[in-house]
């Protein structure tokens, strides 16, 4: 299985805080990676210096061995090959949802407008909002438009897909529907990383799992491991407050 | 040269100075009254004060000077004043409803649960946080009325540029130096006050939590 | 600056106001010129500082600052003499010698020649555009600021350039944003285009000037000319609404 994406010893720091102190980890072909921890612990952080919306200090980032850090590294151009899902999903409000997904291919892969509204439709498929295309994000609920916004991603045909906290900004009964879109990517094949605390998600589909906390992975995992015997006491008491919290909404 | 900028200070500035209060002063009283009628008086009557806004905003400066020019039998001085003061009466207005507006409704909500009335309410909680509010907006309409002034040379004031604008044809050379010092002048008369008052307050109020409905 | 030295070459009517009909419409023409003019100069230069000031490096940014705020610190008569007299002083300095007495012009209806183009209109339109851009600039930058980082991350995650985010995210909600404010400015432009008075342009209040000195009608004229800005004004503003009516995104 070929590696993706590969993350080695990322520094990050804001003024005086350190938010990321050495982060390594690689991702290969089809794999789910679930990063989960307390609030402050890096996570978003590391997603935005994955596709160097915020470069890191120190380390490295590859895609399929290229080095997002290099001088000469073509970054709009490999930043088109990492999509990433946001928290507050920033559609375009401008664009209609159908426009918001072709925009990507045509602007920034020069996809003929014919093509790139059939890849839209195949994608809008996919995350099942066909009805709605001619629609604004402003006329759509926040899972309407968490799911355009991973139809956007999934457009520009990317080698990963990064989610930060797709569904923590949802109300409840809205989470359902973008978590089975997540699920039925991952199912078919999609590389991703996802920050969240959906530990049914996790469960379900994750290939692998990481846990935060304060700047570096503290433990790495199949889900089976967190889920039957976690190695240190602070993995065990997050996992026990989440499971308090949302008890059986976690089950899958 | 600086004896060129002793001149323009002396011989023009005067008028600036003055017209610039007339303006303000003028514009200040008529303001407040329109806004206030505006905000709590009947529909019918706070349509009148809207129509004088419209008209006041809507016509050059330097046209209501003329008129009043030859309408009253007044030196041009005076003139000059009252169209200023009409004028921006007509947009201080704006910044005082504006102003009164943003004072959050919660504030007057609890004055009347108190059992504050509506004039209580307007004296005591409404028009103190209103005029702080408004401050920004005066310091913005005061940069405006300063430069307003210029317009009165047309009908003969001699303000600042009126004193140096003969130079144009009797001494082609000095003008541009005489005309870039007189638009210095004003500029200090105008960006530190808008700079501190203006800038600075606003940073200040937002700070406070002052005004803004949530 | 109270010659009214174009050469326009009319032969003064005694009598009515009516016998003076031509001439001001006329100049209400050249009125007109300024004020469009000024406007697309003060758009084209507003947009280029807001961009700078926006979206420039720390240099781009300090200089956009600069000229907006001495722009708006100095009154638009000084302005429009100053470019007025750039030329003038050239010449009396002898550093060149550049013509300023040409002019562009038709044969109107009666035969007469009616100016279009000289150097005093040619100043007071950069004066008006150089004016306007200040205040156009601040409005649209407010605007821009207006758009969320997110969508601007979004952009940048999906591969668009500076550039192209500005063109395709920014740009197409900023100026819709800013069609309020820039509506204000743009019907309130034709109060300032009597500052041409000073340069000796026969625009529309010069020439009524001209009329009374030959009908002393003084009132009466000055309340039609007064009419007529604010009828202009108050035409422009309800046009400017309707478009902006018409152009409603929700959301935007």
């Amino acid at each position: 299985m070929s590696i993706v994406l590969d993350v080695r010893d990322v520094w990050k720091a804001y003024g005086d805080l350190q938010v990321l102190k050495g982060v390594t980890f690689d991702v290969g072909e089809t794999e789910v990676k679930v990063v989960f921890g307390p609030s402050g612990s890096g996570k978003s952080t590391l997603l935005r210096c994955i596709n160097m919306l915020d470069p890191p200090d120190k380390g490295e980032v590859f895609l399929r061995g290229q080095s997002l850090m290099a001088k000469d590294a073509n970054l709009n151009m490999l930043r088109a090959r990492i999509g990433m899902v946001f928290q507050q999903f920033n559609l375009f409000s401008h664009l209609k949802a159908l426009d918001n997904v072709t925009i990507g291919p045509m602007k920034v892969l020069g996809v003929e407008k014919e093509e790139a509204i059939e890849r839209a439709h195949i994608a809008i498929d996919q995350v099942h909002m066909t009805e709605w295309i001619e629609h604004y994000p402003a006329q759509l609920s926040g899972g309407q438009q968490q799911r355009i916004g991973i139809a956007r991603a999934l457009a520009m045909d990317p080698d990963v897909i990064l989610f930060d906290e797709p569904t923590s900004a949802l109300d409840p009964e809205l989470i359902g529907e973008v978590l089975q879109v997540m699920l039925d990517i991952a199912k078919a094949g999609t590389t991703m990383i996802v920050v969240t605390h959906e530990m049914g998600f996790a469960r379900a589909v994750a290939s692998e799992m990481y846990f935060m906390d304060k700047g570096v992975i503290v433990e790495k995992g199949t889900p089976k491991h967190f889920f039957t015997n976690p190695e240190h006491e602070r993995v065990r008491q997050f996992l026990l407050r989440l499971e308090v919290l949302y008890g059986g909404h976690d089950q899958e | 040269m600086p004896s060129l900028i002793a001149f323009i200070l002396a011989a023009g500035l005067p008028a600036t100075l003055l017209l610039t209060a007339a303006g303000l002063g003028l514009g200040f009283i008529i303001g407040l009254g329109l806004a206030l009628i505006r905000v709590y008086a009947e529909e019918d009557i706070a349509v009148l004060a809207q129509a004088y806004e419209n008209v006041f905003r809507g016509i050059p400066v330097l046209v209501l000077m003329l008129l009043f020019l030859v309408s009253t039998g007044w030196p041009a001085l005076f003139s000059a004043g009252l169209a200023l003061g009409l004028r921006s009466g007509a947009y201080q207005s704006q910044i005082v409803r504006g102003a009164i507006l943003s004072v959050s409704d919660t504030q007057v909500i609890a004055a009347y649960s108190l059992g504050m009335n509506r004039m209580q309410t307007a004296r005591h909680i409404v028009l103190p946080q209103a005029f702080r509010l408004a401050l920004p907006g005066w310091s913005n309409e005061y940069a405006v009325v300063t430069k307003d002034t210029a317009w009165a040379g047309a009908i003969g004031v001699l303000d600042m540029v009126k004193a140096v604008d003969y130079l144009i044809f009797e001494n082609p050379l000095i003008f541009l130096p005489a005309i870039l010092a007189v638009t210095i002048i004003y500029f200090f008369l105008t960006y530190p006050i808008t700079r501190y008052a203006g800038e600075q307050m606003s940073k200040r109020l937002r700070s406070l939590g002052l005004g803004g409905n949530y | 600056m109270t010659d009214f030295g174009d050469m326009h070459g009319f032969i003064p009517l005694q009598g009515g106001l009516w016998s003076y009909l031509d001439e001001l419409g006329q100049s209400f023409l050249i009125t007109l010129e300024l004020y469009i003019v000024g406007l697309v100069i003060g758009f084209a230069l507003g947009l280029t500082f807001a961009i700078m000031r926006q979206f420039g490096g720390r240099f781009l940014s300090k200089i956009a600052v600069g000229y907006i705020e001495i722009i708006r610190g100095t009154p638009l008569i000084t302005q429009v003499l100053i470019i007025y007299a750039i030329p003038v002083f050239i010449n009396a300095a002898g550093i060149a010698n550049l013509q300023l007495d040409w002019y562009l012009y038709y044969i109107d209806s009666q035969g007469r020649i009616a100016i279009t183009l000289n150097w005093s209109i040619l100043a007071s339109m950069l004066g008006l555009g150089i004016n306007s851009a200040a205040y156009q600039a601040e409005y649209m930058r407010g605007a821009f600021a207006s758009i969320t980082t997110g969508q601007l991350q979004a952009a940048t995650s999906i591969g668009m350039t500076r550039m192209q985010s500005i063109r395709h995210v920014v740009l197409p909600q900023g100026l819709r944003r800013a069609i309020p404010a820039w509506s204000n400015e743009a019907a309130y432009l034709p109060k300032y285009t009597v500052v041409a008075i000073w340069v000796g342009v026969m625009e529309f209040l010069n020439m009524a000037k001209t009329v009374v000195a030959q009908t002393f009608l003084s009132v009466e004229v000055y309340l039609i000319v007064a009419f007529c800005f604010f009828a202009l004004i108050t035409f422009v503003s309800r046009l400017l609404d309707y478009v902006h009516k018409k152009t409603k995104i929700p959301g935007v």
